[in-house]
């Protein structure tokens, strides 16, 4: 196992500027940005608040998962949601970036050799870097759910980056019809791990696995943020166990940690 | 140490500083471990979340949203309370090696003293008490303390006589007079006055119809509110015998060099940490490069130049 999976790296802020930015669909960005300095490297699940640089509006970075994190390179996968997003898909390359990271605590590696990997939507981003990263030392199986037509070329995008990806929509048109929770369940067992990331409704429900006999349900969350380093609170959470902070005590969680015990048959 | 040279090296309020900038409160993780690498450079002091008597969860819902060129934030005054703070987070925070400012923050008097005689009690050193004065008062309908000159003046009074240590006022731009708030201050025995805090504003939600924060109001921070921050600034240095920390929208090392040139003697950066680590240093050179320019030889010479 890759012993530096799931462990913080110490954030920094550094410049990046903009090799690439390619629409992946109607509404989605693919960015990979080259850092002036190296970073920690990051685990996946651990994100970098993005934003361009030297600009005070938008003001606030926006935290993206990176897919893929190589000691200068990132690349990042997002959706163009408001602002900060609208501003970010509008560079061209060669823009100038300001990005801190690597924040937060990513997926630790897994225990067992089986996982499932369990997205909505844009909630694939932190995946992409994980498969590449477990390699063939885990049995993975990844399974996404798209709202459908119209995603198709986003699909299909994830497609060539996880061959054999589980698609699932909600019009049926692609894949199965029905939801990506729905389909991870007929997958999981003993033995089997799960990761989760997209709609907080699709995580909580992720909680139905341990009914099947799963023992370990790990959930990225998505919150806005403000510092990305545990300092604003801006990102609080209500939890079981007390007041968390995604930025830093997540944003990857323990199921339990964040839903509670799960009801069991 | 400082990385910086003895020119930036000040008093402040009875506080000696490398540097003359702070972090603000509410903004920084406690722990020094969090710290992004190179935060500390050019760090004078720094302030402490808003600390209350028992702990609070702060406030459900929504807590930011970005503004043009600004955010609103409604926290709530989430923190673990004094108590946990002298017993666990200030030993880590310590460690940062610079000067603690704990601001604190009070619902009553009797909460404020309470609070007061616990930090009295810490083994460690506390080098100034930060009064927030933002908070409401619950005894006049939630009435912000630092917007009626008697509930300042009973606030400053209590905290004057329960702690024997350096007190700075953090006024609230609320109040309808800056320089006359500062004034009462100084005439209520605080060393310093902090000017100011966050600016209520507020957001709507169009699509729920509804305003972002449960709370409603929030405070208006960041670049947005930096001229408004300077003019008052500049109210209070002409009221005032005691020096006058400014804060408020800071983002640029120039803007800082701004605000000392209107008359405070240090600066509080906050919400421009979100985006620029580094700030705190990229000020101190701006400082040394204008000190240079200019032929003199200390940051003290520059407080209040513009008022000339």
């Amino acid at each position: 196992m890759d012993s530096g999976m799931g462990k913080p790296g110490s954030p920094a802020d550094r410049k990046g500027s903009l090799v690439f930015s390619r629409k992946v669909g109607e509404n989605c960005r693919h960015i990979a940005v080259e850092l002036s300095e190296a970073t920690a490297p990051s685990a996946p699940g651990q994100f970098f608040l993005v934003r361009e640089w030297g600009v005070f509006d938008p003001l606030l970075g926006r935290p993206l998962a990176s897919t893929v994190s190589g000691n200068c390179r990132l690349e990042f996968l997002f959706q163009v949601t408001g602002r900060g997003t609208s501003r970010l898909a509008s560079l061209t390359p060669g823009a100038a970036l300001e990005l801190r990271g690597p924040c937060g605590n990513g997926f630790p590696a897994p225990v067992g050799e089986k996982l499932l990997l369990v997205a909505g939507t844009l909630g694939i981003a932190p995946f992409l870097g994980a498969v590449s990263a477990l390699g063939e030392k885990v049995d993975v199986t990844a399974v996404l759910g798209v709202p459908g037509r119209g995603w198709e070329p986003f699909t299909e995008w994830c497609e060539d980056k996880i061959p054999g990806i589980r698609l699932n929509s909600d019009d049926g048109s692609l894949g199965r019809r029905g939801d990506p929770v729905e389909d991870s369940l007929t997958l999981v067992g003993p033995g089997r791990e799960l990761w989760g990331c997209g709609p907080e409704a699709m995580l909580r429900e992720l909680g139905r696995a341990y009914e099947k006999g799963c023992e370990k349900v790990l959930v990225s969350l998505e919150r806005r943020m403000g510092c990305g380093i545990g300092g604003c609170l801006s990102c609080s959470i209500t939890t079981p166990s007390g007041m968390k902070r995604v930025c830093v005590d997540g944003p990857v969680f323990d199921w339990r940690e964040v839903f509670g015990e799960p009801l069991r048959n | 140490m400082s990385p910086f040279g003895t020119s930036l090296r000040t008093e402040v309020g009875g506080v000696d500083l490398d540097t003359p900038v702070i972090v603000a409160s509410g903004v920084w993780p406690m722990d020094p471990a969090l710290w992004p690498e190179g935060s500390l450079d050019g760090v004078g002091a720094v302030c402490s979340k808003g600390l209350t008597l028992k702990p609070r969860d702060g406030n459900p819902g929504c807590r930011i949203v970005e503004t043009y060129s600004g955010v609103l934030n409604s926290i709530g005054l989430q923190n673990s309370g004094v108590d946990h703070f002298v017993a666990q987070e200030l030993s880590a925070f310590s460690f940062a090696g610079r000067p603690i400012i704990v601001n604190i923050a009070f619902e009553t008097l009797d909460d404020l003293v309470e609070t007061v005689e616990v930090l009295k009690g810490s083994a460690l050193k506390i080098s100034a008490l930060e009064l927030n004065v933002s908070c409401p008062n619950v005894t006049r309908g939630g009435m912000t303390w630092g917007i009626h000159p008697e509930s300042l003046e009973s606030a400053v009074t209590a905290a004057r006589r329960a702690w024997n240590g350096i007190l700075w006022v953090k006024l609230s731009p609320q109040a309808p007079s800056v320089g006359e708030f500062a004034e009462l201050s100084q005439g209520c025995g605080a060393e310093a006055v902090v000017v100011g805090n966050t600016w209520l504003g507020m957001a709507i939600d169009n699509e729920r119809e509804r305003p972002f924060f449960e709370n409603v109001f929030a405070g208006l921070s960041g670049p947005a509110v930096f001229p408004l921050a300077l003019r008052a600034v500049w109210e209070a240095a002409g009221a005032v015998e005691i020096p006058v920390i400014g804060c408020g929208g800071i983002s640029r090392p120039q803007d800082a060099l701004s605000m000392i040139l209107a008359g405070a003697s240090a600066v509080e950066v906050g919400t421009a940490l979100f985006v620029d680590s580094r700030l705190p240093a990229s000020i101190c050179r701006e400082l040394e490069r204008h000190l240079r320019e200019k032929g003199l030889s200390s940051v003290g010479d520059l407080v209040g130049r513009a008022r000339r």
